[in-house]
């Protein structure tokens, strides 16, 4: 493989980085408040999340990014692949967030809320302060091993055509017609990505762990 | 005539879609959880040789993304001298990644098995994998089950991928009629349906095996 | 001597890490006999039990069981798996901390080794294994899991799942010390029931009024060294040793 190729597969690792970036971001952000409104059992509402959750989670990846890519232009929106792309991996990673905060939730210590209202804190003072900084650290673990298996799911963007660290690897064998160097480069860049995230995951369990005690 | 009534005229697209991937998914599914158990059998006791090279293949398998293995064994490996077909490809793909995965499950629980059980069996003359069979693994089904079931549900979602390397699986399926028709909504609607029936169907089977453990008060792990 | 003992240790010595836990251990049960062996903890009384179904592997000396060695085939070779596994079928063991079966009914933890390892049918493994719950009392929780019974009943179980095997000889592993003090007599009963059927029996304990009457030798271990070797009478009434009166004094509060 010459610089060229290199080249390429540095910018479709890229590509596969801030795609993935953008829907972790919104998704941890999205999952948080979708648990909120499922701790809060909002008659309905509580139902219909529920029912978005169950369903994310048992669509596939490339189904859903192929759904929303090709349906789309039916209801007259033009969607750049890009965005359809990041869409269909915050829809998919939003709903497993969600979980991981909601459990993180239910096991929250009721107790501490008593203490916190009995000093005169207010209930948004409360949470802002007290739970959610506890139930953040509790969730790490957790959603940055989620944040794992988005990276892993993410190839599923090149179905529609984006290229990203695995499609790129088509694009640079069209010219040196050897596909396995550059597939066994990929899979190494994954490694390091997914490795980094392994080794901050063990760091979340540790700060997690302290907190348990 | 409307949208439904074009895909219903294609049912039998989406059946022979579904029924390619419950070949995949089931055929796959028993192949990896077979293989999972052999790797944590193999990790038992005296073997210490093995213990390496499987430790190094079980964590390089969880740190890739499943459509680059595919990918590997579907465009890389062709260059190596050895083709096969699409399905082929990925009925191994299948195999190999999750039964990476299945392996994990269960050494991380046996990890945690009261040694006691193991003497009992073997003062009782059993041989190791007869111990393994019988005494082992039943209960590490039992106690992982929870686990074993996200993970047959992204093997499911995994065969998904396959499309990228040209399997006529259900997304396809569905790919090819919304093509065809432009129907992509009502197309992809009826197969998200599909795989949300099978997720629900693991999911009871997950729940029975739980009542199984729980009259032997086995908790989910 | 006029039968082959049905347990014969020469000259047995093991170290843990560097440590010496038994020392040039020589012992010999008769068929018929019941052995206690007695010392404070880590004394290497467990050890040498262990020892004789080769759960431990002794660094010297050799154990025979009616005869054969174990562990060690004739040609002086470590044993196959398979040979290991066809001696320790001859005995039974009951351990300290009950190991039953948590996935299989207390009929199939008793049957699980008369079928998968003799080969026995399911109808004849069942009827021997009923037979057997009965003797222990357990007849009637036959298909419940291990998990919804006591301590003692699951040590009962554990004594009927080794009777299974019909071995030549029983071990027990400090059967009663995981037990609540209320729940120690009923297993204590059931060994106590084996003794007069004439099982060949050792049993590493510390229910010194059991030993003493269920035993016909008594053996002390200290350091990994059998320091007495007696009548059960005679040890607990004129110790020979020092130690023993030592160990005796702590061990047995006055009644």
């Amino acid at each position: 493989m010459d610089s060229s190729a290199w080249g390429l597969l540095i910018q479709g690792a890229w590509t596969t980085l801030w795609i993935s970036g953008i829907s972790i971001a919104i998704g941890v952000v999205m999952g948080l408040l979708i648990a909120l409104l499922r701790v809060a059992k909002i008659p309905v509402l509580h139902q219909l999340l529920g029912v978005y959750i169950s369903l994310a989670r048992a669509t596939p990846l490339v189904t859903l990014v192929l759904f929303i890519f090709l349906t789309a232009p039916t209801m007259g929106i033009n969607l750049n692949r890009n965005v359809a792309g990041i869409i269909a991996l915050t829809l998919n990673t939003t709903a497993f967030n969600a979980e991981i905060w909601r459990s993180a939730f239910n096991n929250f210590s009721k107790e501490q809320r008593e203490a916190a209202l009995a000093i005169g804190m207010t209930p948004w003072v409360y949470f802002r302060r007290i739970m959610l900084p506890q139930i953040t650290i509790t969730s790490l673990p957790g959603l940055v091993n989620e944040m794992s298996f988005l990276i892993k799911g993410s190839p599923a963007i090149a179905v529609i055509g984006v290229v990203d660290l695995t499609r790129v690897t088509n694009r640079i064998s069209a010219v040196t017609y050897d596909p396995l160097p550059p597939i066994l480069a990929a899979a190494v860049l994954y490694m390091l990505i997914i490795s980094l995230l392994v080794w901050l995951q063990r760091l979340a369990e540790r700060k997690a762990s302290r907190l348990a005690v | 005539m409307s949208n439904w009534d074009i895909l219903w005229s294609s049912y039998d697209v989406f059946l022979s879609g579904f029924y390619n991937t419950l070949k995949l998914f089931g055929l796959s599914a028993v192949l990896a959880f077979l293989m999972g158990s052999a790797m944590v059998f193999l990790l038992e006791g005296s073997r210490p040789r093995l213990k390496v090279p499987l430790r190094i293949f079980i964590d390089g398998m969880r740190m890739l993304p499943f459509l680059i293995l595919a990918y590997l064994l579907y465009y890389g490996l062709p260059s190596a001298g050895i083709r096969m077909s699409a399905w082929t490809a990925g009925i191994i793909a299948l195999v190999i990644y999750h039964g990476a995965y299945f392996a994990e499950i269960l050494r991380g629980c046996r990890a945690t098995f009261a040694q006691g059980q193991v003497e009992a069996a073997i003062a009782q003359g059993f041989s190791q994998p007869q111990m393994f069979m019988r005494i082992i693994l039943p209960q590490l089904i039992l106690k992982t089950r929870g686990l074993l079931g996200n993970q047959l549900i992204i093997l499911l979602k995994d065969t998904a991928f396959l499309v990228i390397i040209t399997v006529r699986e259900l997304t396809a399926a569905a790919s090819s009629l919304s093509s065809t028709y432009f129907i992509p909504m009502e197309a992809f609607i009826v197969v998200i349906g599909f795989y949300w029936l099978i997720s629900i169907g693991l999911e009871l089977f997950i729940k029975m095996i739980g009542r199984f453990g729980a009259k032997r008060g086995f908790e989910n792990a | 001597m006029p039968e082959t003992a049905a347990v014969s240790i020469r000259n047995l010595s093991k170290s843990f890490d560097g440590t010496e836990v038994l020392r040039d251990v020589s012992l010999e049960v008769q068929p018929g006999e019941v052995v206690s062996i007695l010392g404070s903890s880590g004394s290497g009384k467990s050890t040498l039990l262990r020892c004789i179904n080769w759960l431990e592997q002794p660094d010297r000396g050799d154990i025979r069981i009616a005869g054969d060695r174990i562990g060690v085939s004739d040609s002086g070779k470590p044993m196959s798996r398979r040979e290991l596994a066809g001696m320790r079928a001859r005995l039974g063991m009951v351990f300290q901390g009950f190991n039953l079966w948590p996935h299989l009914s207390v009929l199939r933890n008793v049957t699980e080794a008369p079928i998968h390892v003799q080969g026995l049918s399911k109808t004849e493994a069942d009827e021997r294994a009923m037979a057997l719950l009965e003797k222990v009392g357990m007849a009637d929780k036959r298909e419940q899991y291990p998990y919804t019974l006591s301590g003692g009943q699951k040590q009962r179980v554990a004594i009927a799942r080794a009777l299974a095997m019909q071995p030549k000889v029983m071990l027990f592993d400090e059967p009663t010390s995981a037990l609540d003090p209320e729940l120690v007599g009923e297993v204590l009963g059931v060994i106590k029931d084996l003794s007069k059927e004439g099982y060949t029996m050792v049993l590493v304990t510390h229910e010194m009024e059991f030993a003493r009457a269920v035993s016909d030798q008594v053996v002390f271990l200290d350091k990994g060294i059998i320091i007495e070797k007696s009548h059960p009478s005679e040890f607990f009434e004129n110790p020979k040793t020092d130690r023993v009166r030592r160990f005796l004094e702590l061990e047995a509060p006055a009644v």
